[in-house]
């Protein structure tokens, strides 16, 4: 079912030229790897990814088809794809036991069929993923990911990394310890964001019976809404700040989460979704929209 | 009767997704499911089997205590079990369990099983607040179950410090660098929980630390 | 502390799990001698594998991992021929295999489900399919979780939710019309005794 092309090894001989003793330096470092796959698969295909280092930019097309195009530049990784059933593995395998960060290096570039389902594992470099709308898992340590409009049931974990959702549908759930995630134009009907150090961002559609639970330690949350939204707002500061520009309905019973730190509790027009923002020793802000 | 549109629906129609509110999937559904009695029985009837198993669970029995009984003579015979169950916990069994027999811990494990359990404890130690005997059992719980914890877990990450390669890699800098935020929140919630314990906010923010510490510890130890 | 060997632990996280997975074996299999048995194998396998836990799943996650590997072992075992995992999911239309018949789609469920009907339903499905229906609509397990319990992807266990509830729905139905058929059966003999 799949078809191995493998482009010619290129290598660059102008770096070559500039001095004798700098060739055998030289030469290994300009070694581009490529290799480019093709595998014809089912709908509801399974990618799995798993890259130590590196560019991973995975984008859905309108083929019944998996491609997979890597990059590498030492030879002491060695990339790799293959499929079983309806399932490709994508992959990096270190060959040398001593391996710099630059020798571990690859870069992948991914296309898919919109409903594959993703599971991506890339400690260092960048995630990028477009018009995906099936399932994701995704985990990296200091990598940013980056997910522009996908749908389903995305789940998201780094380390230090960023993360940022663009017009997003579906499931979302993110943590991380120092990341920092933007969420734009979301269209979400659950979100749950959590991270410690780093700062939130919401800016989407609060959907009827949705739920958007935003928490850090420390570190900035922001929520934007406009007049027209509904929703049930629940945001607590143990030791921080908690500011609202909503004019909300305060509710009819003392909530005991409001006996500790700042809290601001309230419906604003039908409390329709469930917006509940919590942070240790951070600033809580809900902002009308410009 | 089943139409072309019955058939186009129940082809596309899938129980287990959640549709989401406005999409053009669910309005699809939704505008099918006016005009259409048979799909909309079909749809109802998929959601009250689908409550119906939510009851289901409340119907259980308890497991009857020979389960228990059987299964620690077998640990006893293959010698997986190691000495004699208290009957009935005391007041302090948390802090008879962490000390001292946390002397070796193996490093591929870290916090992962442990942390668990040890939080599942916590958290059951931890009732209805307003009563003043579990208030105090809760005092006494925190205590005995966060400071060996957090002993613990500091112990692991030296013991695992001692491992790691001379030279690191921005992976395992990353990995130590949030080590180092963690650390720093768990230091701050411990002072929180101390100040004010009956704050569950503050406890789950605590608890919430540790887990995060097990999985960046057992992450570091797995390169 | 249990990964040490210290039978106070041990009891702890038997009394923490115990429950939910007495139950996940009980829906499985239906009888409770049978569903006794897994659990003391489950938990055995459990604490023999207990040094092996690596963090790398939530400890519950892994534990009904191991309970539903061993409760689908033992039905395997129980069937006539082997069967793959996929056999036992995606079942022919002979062994019961959901039809799509549109027609039922004009019976009604009316009125809530009876506990024991549905219990029976869920008995006479093929195990993948009452794995998944009890790990999520039983015991509310997200399709996330159940991809790990049963190592399979999350669009997998979405759709073999779907079918269990299609198949449960015929089943019930089917239910349904053999309790007629009794009634109308026993209505006709009182009526020819006058």
């Amino acid at each position: 079912m799949s078809t191995a092309q493998f482009l010619p090894l290129r290598f660059n001989w102008k770096t070559g030229l500039l001095a004798p003793g700098l060739l055998l330096v030289t030469s290994t470092a300009v070694f581009a790897h490529n290799i480019e796959k093709h595998f014809k698969v089912e709908p509801r295909s399974v990618v799995t990814i798993h890259n130590p280092s590196g560019k991973v930019v995975v984008k859905a097309w309108t083929k019944s088809e998996v491609m997979v195009i890597a990059t590498h530049t030492s030879d002491k990784v060695e990339v790799d794809a293959e499929q079983t059933g309806n399932r490709v593995d994508v992959m990096t395998h270190q060959i040398s036991n001593s391996i710099s960060p630059e020798d571990l290096r690859a870069d992948y570039q991914i296309n898919v069929p919109e409903d594959a389902e993703l599971q991506i594992h890339d400690d260092s470099g960048e995630v990028s993923v477009a018009n995906v709308l099936g399932d994701m898992n995704v985990e990296t340590v200091g990598a940013g990911v980056d997910l522009e409009d996908a749908a389903g049931y995305l789940t998201v974990r780094t380390v230090g990394g960023s993360f940022q959702c663009i017009r997003c549908a579906g499931r979302l759930e993110v943590s991380s310890i120092s990341g920092s995630f933007k969420l734009l134009s979301l269209r979400s009907y659950h979100v749950h964001a959590q991270t410690s150090k780093g700062n939130i961002l919401l800016d989407g559609e609060f959907l009827p019976n949705g739920i958007y639970r935003l928490k850090n330690y420390s570190g900035v949350i922001e929520v934007h809404f406009s007049p027209g939204d509904s929703f049930d707002l629940s945001a607590t500061s143990l030791k921080g700040k908690v500011n609202s520009q909503a004019s909300l309905i305060p509710p009819a019973h003392a909530h005991p989460v409001s006996k500790f730190g700042n809290a601001i509790l309230g419906t604003f027009n039908a409390g329709h979704a469930k917006v509940e923002l919590s942070s240790f020793d951070g600033t809580i802000n809900i902002l009308k929209r410009e | 009767m089943t139409t072309v549109a019955c058939r186009d629906f129940l082809d596309r129609f899938d129980s287990s997704d959640s549709p989401r509110n406005g999409s053009p999937a669910d309005l699809s559904v939704q505008a099918h499911l006016r005009h259409c009695p048979s799909c909309r029985s079909f749809v109802e009837d998929l959601g009250k089997i689908r409550a119906a198993g939510a009851q289901l669970a409340a119907s259980d029995p308890e497991p009857p205590a020979r389960i228990w009984f059987a299964l620690r003579a077998e640990l006893e015979k293959e010698g997986l079990i190691r000495d004699t169950p208290s009957e009935v916990p005391s007041k302090s069994w948390l802090a008879e369990l962490f000390s001292g027999k946390f002397s070796v811990l193996p490093r591929p494990v870290l916090a992962g099983g442990y942390l668990a359990a040890l939080l599942a404890i916590a958290f059951g130690l931890s009732g209805p607040i307003n009563s003043r005997i579990n208030r105090q059992r809760w005092l006494d719980g925190t205590q005995s179950s966060t400071e060996p914890l957090s002993a613990q877990l500091m112990s692991a990450e030296k013991a695992s410090f001692s491992s790691w390669p001379a030279s690191e890699t921005p992976v395992t800098a990353s990995l130590h660098q949030n080590l180092e935020i963690v650390d720093n929140y768990i230091s701050l919630c411990e002072n929180s929980v101390r100040e004010d314990p009956e704050n569950e906010l503050a406890r789950e923010y605590l608890y919430e630390a540790y887990q995060q510490k097990a999985d960046l510890l057992a992450q570091l130890n797995d390169r | 502390m249990a990964q040490a060997g210290n039978a106070a632990a041990f009891e702890r996280l038997y009394r923490l799990h115990n429950r939910r997975v007495y139950s996940l074996c009980l829906r499985m299999v239906g009888n409770t001698a049978e569903a006794e048995d897994l659990t003391q194998e489950a938990f055995l396998q459990l604490f023999r594998k207990i040094a092996t836990f690596r963090g790398e799943s939530a400890f519950s996650t892994w534990l009904h991992r191991l309970a539903v590997n061993v409760v689908l072992m033992r039905l395997r075992k129980k069937s006539a021929t082997e069967s793959s995992l996929d056999e036992m999911t995606e079942p022919d239309e002979e062994s019961g295999g959901p039809r799509r018949d549109f027609g039922m789609a004009d019976l009604r469920l009316s009125g809530s489900i009876d506990r024991v009907n549905l219990q029976r339903a869920v008995d006479h499905l093929p195990p993948g399919y009452k794995a998944v229906f009890v790990l999520h609509d039983v015991q509310g397990y997200e399709h996330n979780e159940i991809a790990e319990i049963m190592d399979c992807s999350i669009g997998n266990s979405k759709s073999q939710l779907h079918k269990a509830r299609m198949r449960l729905r015929e089943l019930l139905h089917e239910s349904l019309r053999d309790r007629a058929r009794e009634d109308r059966k026993a209505a006709g003999n009182a009526g020819g005794e006058d």
